[in-house]
């Protein structure tokens, strides 16, 4: 009889504790995923700094080099399609497309000087730049908070909250070619 | 990481009262002196205890709030602008971004030596000073390895604890001073005009002094080795490169920091805060071991070197 009180007290006293620590457990999942979810909030930022500026960059090379409408045209599609860019994986895609778009423009302005030598051309450039590497910044933040959260849920026990209440393993922001890391290089 | 934050929060807790106990005990000592000089019913020990004690929470409390800018004006460091520096504005900014900081401000001591630190009491009020000479001497990448430690620091909370031990042992210091020279000058001019005897008065004030002295020394020694303990920088160096991702930068920077690390602001109470001894290595020849807040330079490269990237995050 009293043993049975005493392993009933304990089995009971062993439930307890097991609840609170899956509760700690569930917690520090819940709060992963929001700084992967803040970590994506600063990427965005500077993604958005970069289509406010790129409008006002092709306006400027318009003046000078009218002929390149393709090359134009390239960027402003690869804005549009990053603006339009549901998942991490199609916003990766459109961002290597704009970086990838921006270069050859860059590259382009090589044949103008009077466009090189535009002071609100210079400037452009240099703040997209600066953009450009805090994208690289954010992105490696973004992608260590990924790393972070996908391995507490994939080992055990993350796994087993991870099917208990739906926790989906988030994609890594990643870039396609390792020059695209680098950032654009400013020639005078 | 995080277990790093916890133990800096505790020791700032435990350090800050620590100075109070110390401090209402200084109070109570005195006025226990007093009381047996001019009798007990005058209660100064009460009196005096309960004066150090509330002396004690207001100087904790605005060293909490101010030991940052304290530190600031203590090194000589002001503030510069974006215009003025443009090129480690960027470099902060965006290794903030990477560290999942919040960007901190940025400070100029203008001295031709070479060394930085970092202060503030949580990372929304960090602040990074480098001197004008690591500013000037340093390539891009150097800087860049310098500024991920200085990040680093923030991240962990060493600053808060750094910072505030600066603060704790001044304030110590200059109370010890106070009553080391009005128990040596002060109590000779009373004693003539007062009715106590007089060798009696001199051995106490011998007594008392003796336990200051002997009181004040270890807990001096203790705190600072205790908020410097020299791991944080081999933790702050290998934080840095996980942010930077380029542990050679900070590497060369260390080589060339140690070359000329001298701060003509830094003093012994602030060097603890410095990425590199700020002190010239011929004024400390009696403390050496005992005031040796960082690590050796070489080893510090080495292990920067041996450093292997993407093994784990944490």
């Amino acid at each position: 009889m009293l043993t049975g009180v005493i392993s009933l007290i304990a089995i009971i006293a062993g439930i307890i504790i097991l609840f609170f620590i899956g509760i700690g457990i569930y917690n520090l999942i819940v709060s992963l995923r929001n700084k992967v979810d803040n970590s994506w909030h600063q990427i965005d930022v500077q993604l958005r700094k970069r289509y406010d500026l790129i409008p006002n960059l092709v306006e400027t090379v318009k003046g000078y080099a009218k002929h390149e409408r393709e090359t134009l045209q390239n960027v402003i599609n690869a804005r549009k399609m990053g603006i339009d860019a549901k998942t991490v994986k199609e916003q990766a895609k459109a961002e290597n497309m704009i970086t990838g778009t921006l270069k050859s423009l860059f590259a382009l302005s090589e044949n103008y000087p009077n466009l090189k030598a535009d002071q609100h051309f210079l400037r452009l450039m240099e703040q997209l730049n600066g953009i450009e590497s805090n994208i690289a910044y954010a992105r490696q933040f973004y992608n260590d908070m990924v790393m972070k959260f996908n391995t507490r849920i994939q080992t055990f026990p993350g796994n087993i909250f991870a099917r208990m209440f739906n926790f989906l393993s988030r994609d890594y922001f990643e870039i396609e070619e390792v020059l695209a890391r680098e950032p654009i290089k400013v020639k005078f | 990481m995080y277990e790093q934050i916890a133990s800096n929060r505790a020791k700032t807790v435990f350090i800050i009262i620590g100075f109070i106990i110390f401090i209402t005990l200084v109070g109570f000592a005195i006025g226990y002196y007093l009381d047996w000089r001019y009798g007990i019913s005058n209660n100064y020990s009460i009196i005096l205890m309960i004066f150090a004690l509330i002396m004690a929470l207001i100087m904790s409390f605005s060293s909490y709030y101010y030991s940052d800018r304290i530190v600031l004006s203590l090194t000589g460091a002001r503030p510069i602008s974006r215009e003025e520096n443009p090129r480690v504005y960027y470099m902060v900014e965006g290794l903030s971004i990477a560290a999942g900081l919040p960007i901190p401000k940025i400070y100029v001591i203008g001295d031709e030596g070479m060394n930085a630190f970092a202060t503030g009491r949580n990372p929304q009020k960090g602040v990074i000073v480098f001197t004008q000479g690591l500013l000037n001497n340093l390539n891009d990448e150097e800087l860049k390895g310098v500024i991920s430690h200085e990040l680093s620091h923030i991240k962990n909370y060493d600053i808060l604890l750094g910072t505030i031990v600066v603060v704790m042992v001044g304030m110590i210091t200059i109370i010890s001073n106070i009553i080391f020279r009005s128990l040596i000058f002060g109590g000779g001019s009373r004693r003539r005009s007062s009715k106590g005897s007089g060798g009696g008065i001199l051995s106490l004030i011998l007594i008392i002094v003796g336990i200051l002295l002997i009181l004040l020394s270890p807990i001096i020694a203790t705190l600072i080795r205790l908020a410097i303990s020299r791991n944080r920088e081999f933790l702050a160096d290998s934080t840095g490169a996980l942010i930077s991702r380029y542990p050679a930068g900070l590497a060369n920077a260390l080589k060339k920091i140690s070359m000329h690390s001298e701060v003509k602001t830094a003093s012994s109470a602030t060097a603890h805060l410095f990425i590199a001894n700020p002190i010239g290595e011929k004024s400390k020849v009696m403390f050496k071991s005992l005031f040796n807040t960082h690590p050796p330079t070489e080893e510090r490269i080495r292990r920067l070197e041996n450093m292997s990237l993407g093994v784990g995050i944490k």
